[in-house]
């Protein structure tokens, strides 16, 4: 088995709410392997989108670490932080979070604007990942001009634009019909296959999470089960 | 440069606000624009050279100044008694003599009088600020009306808005029925126009007719000299080359047992002018300290409400965009500049626009302050409205942007989801 990429290691969140501090997590620890497709389940509040955010370095544990490769990502200033994320990480939201006033092309371009690249090398980027996601011909098209699936293609195109170790996806087919959910499930798997990323993806669907190689439950902030090794990913 | 885009589009996103806010800062820019534009005019006028000064002489302890006419010629060279005292070359000296009256003595409305100064008219383009600047067609279309004007002591030379309000043309005759030189009813051919711009509202004839007018009074009034004869000459202009020179000449005229009875003073053109514009220190006072820093406020808020209320719309797209990597500076960057976008490209177009519409088209602003009855929109105001207006939009987007730059994802999402 590969190495993990992703180590969160004994981590508590807490939020303060008026005078009461509810710990979201409780000294969660986490192992993902490089190249795994992982699911994390469990009911609302049990601290599912917490966890992916802290693995985004979109949060802060409030105690443990939490390591992406040879950087641990709790450590860093925000400012880092931010820039880690560009390169490091694609995000794919659930309800797509496409910049309304962009084309779909301009909208996959978003995050390369924050790295050194020639405006060459930025279409060349763009234009393959809207290929792999099989946007080709919707390049300027905005996002009201397309259907919920074709949106989060775009949202997946621009989450693998930067070339990211990590994919970690919130719902990614929580917006989407049943026909459009198996089509974004089959993208991820796909890209898993054919660029070796790691996705990290939180759902509700146990569907969703059968495409995942290994799902994790969590309940009130921690796992409820040993991690399991399924399908294929050995 | 890569954001530019960005910025560009978020300002097209709410096209209606955009052009709202576009629209009232233009608005607000234009009014600044003006009030600059009046208070550097009159900044310049009243801030004292280092050279080239203009010397006023009046008399010391009356308003208005009323001299006998004996001063004028040795008040005109700066009363010089010894050898080593500064001696004022003719043509750096003029006399002002005002005569006014009415065109219609039976109907005296605002339209029909008419004040005009009565000078040497080959001093009008030697000592007349601006005149004495004129670009070579004007000057050389404006020597032709002085040519008419000496050779025709009856001639009268009128600014196209003076003349437009007494309705008249150019050529054709008038009769003014004197009020301050009663019985000196003086009939006028109008020979020509002052340039536009500062003199639009002003007159000048040729001093001779007036004195020659006074010498014959007697003829026909019993021998009795003109109630006005002790006091016809009302200041005199002397151009100096420097400080010095004027605290040589301001010694000699003060000093000079020649100017007694009544007493003289001198003073620089622009300590004159202030002296003259402290009936307007209120409104000015008002025009600098309170209207132009208002207006300055309310642009401030007209941008800080767009942008505030842009910045609260897009929490989640901010927040994305934190997700994608940018970080918080970047995003504080990207508010402040759709803010500097459309309140400092809107200004440019309207200190621009301004500034065209008021000297190109329409001549200039009339807006009648002591003797200065119109205002061009200088390019110092047109250059610091933008600056302001530019500096309102960033200060009013310094709080969104600060906002945005907070904008604290995991909060944003929770709320989403």
């Amino acid at each position: 088995m590969s190495s993990p990429i992703v180590r969160v290691i004994d981590v508590h969140k807490y939020f303060q709410r008026g005078s009461e501090r509810v710990e979201v997590l409780k000294g969660l620890t986490l192992d993902v392997p490089q190249g795994e497709f992982l699911a994390l389940m469990g009911p609302s509040g049990s601290g599912k989108t917490t966890l992916l955010n802290l693995i985004a370095g979109l949060d802060r544990p409030s105690e443990g670490e939490v390591w992406v490769g040879p950087e641990c990502i709790s450590a860093l200033s925000e400012t880092r932080l931010a820039a880690w994320r560009t390169r490091s990480v694609g995000f794919v939201f659930q309800f797509y979070h496409l910049i309304p006033v962009l084309t779909a092309y301009e909208n996959v371009e978003l995050p390369l604007l924050l790295l050194p690249l020639s405006a060459a090398q930025r279409r060349q980027q763009v234009l393959t990942a809207l290929d792999l996601v099989g946007l080709s011909d919707r390049l300027t098209h905005r996002p009201g001009q397309l259907s919920g699936g074709q949106q989060q293609r775009v949202g997946i195109a621009r989450a693998i634009v930067t070339d990211p170790t990590l994919i970690v996806a919130d719902e990614p087919t929580g917006d989407l019909d049943s026909r459009s959910a198996q089509e974004i499930l089959a993208l991820l798997v796909e890209l898993r296959e054919s660029l070796n990323k790691t996705i990290i993806m939180v759902t509700h669907d146990p569907r969703a999470a059968a495409r995942a190689h290994r799902t994790q439950h969590l309940d009130k902030g921690v796992l409820v089960d040993a991690p399991s090794m399924s399908h294929d990913f050995e | 440069m890569k954001f530019l885009k960005l910025i560009f589009k978020n300002v097209r996103r709410n096209l209606l606000r955009s052009a709202l806010t576009a629209a009232g800062t233009m608005v607000l820019v234009f009014v600044v624009t003006l009030v600059l534009s009046i208070l550097s005019f009159l900044d310049q006028a009243t801030s004292e050279k280092a050279q080239n000064l203009k010397t006023i002489v009046t008399e010391r302890w009356q308003i208005p100044s009323r001299m006998p006419f004996a001063y004028a010629q040795s008040l005109a060279e700066g009363a010089p008694r010894d050898p080593g005292d500064v001696r004022v070359p003719a043509a750096d000296s003029m006399t002002w003599q005002f005569y006014g009256g009415t065109l219609d003595p039976k109907n005296r409305t605002p339209e029909n009088n008419l004040f005009a100064i009565a000078m040497e008219p080959e001093k009008l383009m030697t000592m007349m600020d601006d005149l004495d600047s004129l670009e070579p067609d004007k000057a050389a279309a404006f020597s032709q009306v002085v040519a008419k004007l000496k050779a025709n002591k009856q001639g009268l030379v009128l600014g196209k808005e003076r003349l437009r309000q007494i309705q008249k043309k150019v050529g054709e005759r008038i009769k003014i029925f004197s009020v301050n030189y009663r019985d000196i009813d003086l009939e006028f051919e109008i020979v020509g126009l002052f340039p536009d711009g500062r003199y639009d509202s002003s007159a000048a004839f040729n001093r001779q007719y007036l004195n020659d007018a006074l010498d014959t009074y007697p003829a026909t009034h019993g021998g009795k000299p003109h109630p006005m004869m002790k006091g016809t000459l009302n200041l005199v202009w002397l151009r100096v080359p420097d400080r010095d020179a004027f605290q040589k000449v301001r010694t000699q005229v003060e000093s000079s047992p020649l100017y007694s009875n009544p007493a003289v003073k001198c003073e620089t053109a622009a300590s004159g002018i202030s002296t003259f514009m402290e009936a307007y220190r209120d409104l000015i006072f008002g025009m600098r300290y309170l209207l132009s820093p208002a207006i300055i406020v309310v642009l401030c808020l007209v941008i800080a409400n767009a942008i505030g209320i842009s910045v609260r719309e897009r929490r989640t797209e901010l927040a994305v965009l934190k997700v994608l990597g940018f970080s918080p500076w970047q995003l504080m960057i990207l508010v402040l500049g759709e803010a500097l976008l459309l309140g400092g490209g809107t200004s440019l177009l309207s200190a621009l626009g301004t500034q065209f519409v008021i000297n190109d088209l329409m001549g200039g602003l009339k807006f009648p302050i002591a003797f200065f009855s119109t205002f061009m929109v200088s390019t110092d105001a047109v250059v610091w409205g933008i600056a302001f207006s530019t500096g309102a939009a960033f200060l009013g987007s310094i709080l969104p942007a600060l906002s945005a730059r907070n904008v604290k994802v995991s909060e944003v999402f929770s709320k989403v989801a």
